[in-house]
């Protein structure tokens, strides 16, 4: 006859108040971990989104990584990269507004023209139709966004025209005739993005740019076995004054500058929601003690000693805050994909970012906060228990 | 050989306006196997005394020695550990655990003194049968009458075969013809060798004893 034991009938015999402690814990507990899931759910999903790129070293010009501005010599720059043994593959990317009009007269005024050299698998994935590399012998393939092929009505094989207008720059230059290779969602681009893919020589002529080298992006993919470090370090070396950024410095310049708010949000919340529960059950616990202070005071008269009895109190808050722990972890996933798919409407953000990610480190924080949650909150309530003056609480039952 | 001996015991209460006596110099000494009843009116000590005779309260003068042990001498786990096997308690208002069946009450304290649980099923079984509640040893408090409830918490007294029972108001919340079934029974456990300390306002239990003392005012005056 175990403390776990008591705690256990005595929880099962007070139903009313176990029922409302768990419930409680339940929707405290499920607050607090979809703030652990937030806490660093956009960096993830972030990480996610660069590794899916296929590229773990990013070369970019002046301004860093949130300024962009070109790379001069980008063609240059490429081939000596492609020649490093660290490196596997290089790609060169280039972004211009432009304008898009299908044959059916449907057009769009602003769309986003990636020109890409080189394998960029993973910048997008085909929907329908085929890759830029699958469509030999056209001069000017394309990759339509999803949203923009269905606001333009176009599929694969169908034809568009294509404007380039390099940013303060009023363009002459007349429309290129392009064909849809395909239908894609782009990696970066959000729900309602107009973004179309080309190859870098299409998009030189779209734009008539005299200095055809310069990217805006230069990405490169490091062999495995010299890894993202290695391929910065050689990079470095082989070009001394570039920018260049390892996926996990991406991140981690992400992580101290842009999600630091989430993490501060996510602090104060589950701090809060720690202290919801911790009062809660605490409380809970208290009014049951005091309710039951002639049978604790009785079972310390027959000799059972103080330690079964604060351990009893301890596994009955443990299973309040474990059973209430445990079911807010579906509450909890219900509640951040709901809050997801809220926040992941907000205008311009990469569709496949998500808010709320979970990951194992989440679970064993929640469970540590928990942990610490019923150790706090039984705390009192055995304090209570083992100081009891039994020779007084006897009487006072009596007499009460 | 006396089981417990009280030695000129006092017990103050601190009190706002100023240190109420709950005892005065008592002494007492209770023999094996010996029957003893303290009665008097409410408030003159017999709880108090009882209390400490039981190593649930301290003296605030004088000593309690039990079995050659000075009370004082011990410290709480020491205290609880001789509770737990050598004195059996009965309350008034019996405090089974309500969440517990009858069996497994009487099985609570013999699992803290760390018997073996065959060996705790096997007395427990002994104890109903000894207090007539074999058919009633899976039932909860909440499912026993009164009568039942206090055989089941002198069974529970019982368990680790104490030397001394003390009995606080024993039939203070049961009829007549419950308190007699009551005191029959605590006649049976003194006729098997267990010594008896009841304090009572019951003059029909309290004269089944072999020795009977009254209280005034914190002073044994009998």
């Amino acid at each position: 006859m175990s403390a776990l034991h008591l705690a256990w009938r005595t929880v099962r015999r007070y139903r009313a108040q176990t029922l409302l402690a768990i419930a409680g814990v339940a929707v405290i507990g499920a607050l607090l971990f979809d703030m652990l899931l937030l806490s660093r759910g956009l960096l993830l999903s972030f990480a996610d989104l660069l590794e899916r790129a296929g590229y773990d070293v990013r070369i970019v010009g002046g301004g860093g990584m949130t300024l962009r501005m070109p790379i001069p010599d980008s063609a240059a720059i490429a081939g000596t990269l492609r020649g490093l043994p660290e490196i596997e593959k290089v790609a060169l990317v280039r972004i211009l507004p432009a304008r898009i009009a299908a044959r059916s007269g449907a057009s769009a005024p602003s769309v986003a023209l990636i020109g890409v050299s080189g394998a960029a698998s993973g910048v997008w994935t085909i929907v329908s139709g085929v890759d830029l590399d699958r469509a030999p012998g056209e001069p000017c393939p394309v990759i339509v966004g999803r949203s923009l092929a269905a606001a333009l009505g176009v599929a694969p094989g169908d034809e568009v025209r294509i404007n380039a207008e390099p940013a303060g720059v009023r363009s002459a230059m007349p429309p290129i005739a392009c064909r849809i290779a395909g239908i894609g969602r782009f990696a970066f681009g959000g729900a309602g993005d107009d973004t179309v893919a080309t190859t870098l020589e299409a998009l030189h002529r779209a734009s008539g740019e005299d200095r055809p080298g310069d990217a805006d992006l230069i990405l490169a993919a490091s062999r495995s076995d010299a890894g993202s470090g290695a391929a910065v370090a050689a990079i470095q070396r082989a070009r001394p004054g570039l920018a260049v950024y390892s996926n996990d410095e991406v991140i981690e310049q992400f992580n101290r500058n842009g999600f630091a708010y989430f993490r501060q949000i996510s602090l104060v919340l589950s701090s809060l929601t720690m202290v919801f529960a911790f009062l809660l059950v605490a409380t809970l616990l208290t009014v049951s003690v005091n309710q039951r202070l002639g049978e604790i005071a009785a079972l310390r008269a027959i000799g059972i000693g103080r330690r079964r009895v604060a351990a009893m109190l301890l596994w009955e808050s443990a299973l309040l805050v474990g059973v209430g722990g445990l079911l807010a972890l579906p509450l909890g996933e219900l509640l951040a994909l709901e809050l997801d798919r809220i926040l992941r409407q907000m205008p311009g953000l990469p569709e496949q970012l998500h808010f709320f990610v979970f990951e194992p480190r989440a679970l064993a924080v929640h469970a540590a906060v928990l942990v610490v949650t019923a150790v706090a909150a039984a705390a009192y309530p055995m304090w209570v228990a083992s100081r009891l003056p039994i020779a007084a609480t006897l009487r006072r039952e009596v007499v009460g | 050989m006396d089981i417990v001996r009280a030695n000129d015991v006092s017990r103050m209460f601190p009190m706002p306006a100023g240190p109420v006596a709950a005892l005065r110099r008592v002494s007492l000494a209770i023999g094996a196997g010996e029957h003893v009843a303290i009665t008097g009116p409410s408030g003159c000590g017999k709880s108090t005394l009882l209390h400490l005779v039981g190593g649930v309260d301290a003296p605030t003068d004088g000593s309690i020695v039990f079995e050659g042990r000075d009370l004082a001498s011990l410290s709480e786990p020491g205290r609880a550990r001789l509770r737990l096997t050598r004195i059996g308690f009965v309350f008034q208002r019996f405090f089974l655990l309500p969440m517990l069946t009858a069996a497994e009450n009487i099985e609570l304290p013999q699992a803290e003194a760390g018997v073996a649980a065959a060996a705790r099923r096997s007395r427990t079984r002994e104890l109903l049968a000894y207090v007539g509640l074999t058919e009633r040893a899976d039932h909860l408090p909440s499912q026993l009458s009164g009568g039942e409830m206090q055989r089941a918490a002198i069974a529970r007294a019982l368990a680790n075969r104490p030397a001394l029972l003390l009995a606080d108001e024993p039939t203070g919340e049961l009829d007549e013809a419950t308190s007699e079934t009551i005191a029959d029974l605590f006649d049976r456990v003194n006729a098997d060798g267990t010594a008896i300390l009841v304090v009572t306002h019951n003059p029909s239990l309290a004269s089944r004893a072999s020795r009977r003392l009254a209280m005034r005012s914190g002073r044994l005056v009998t």
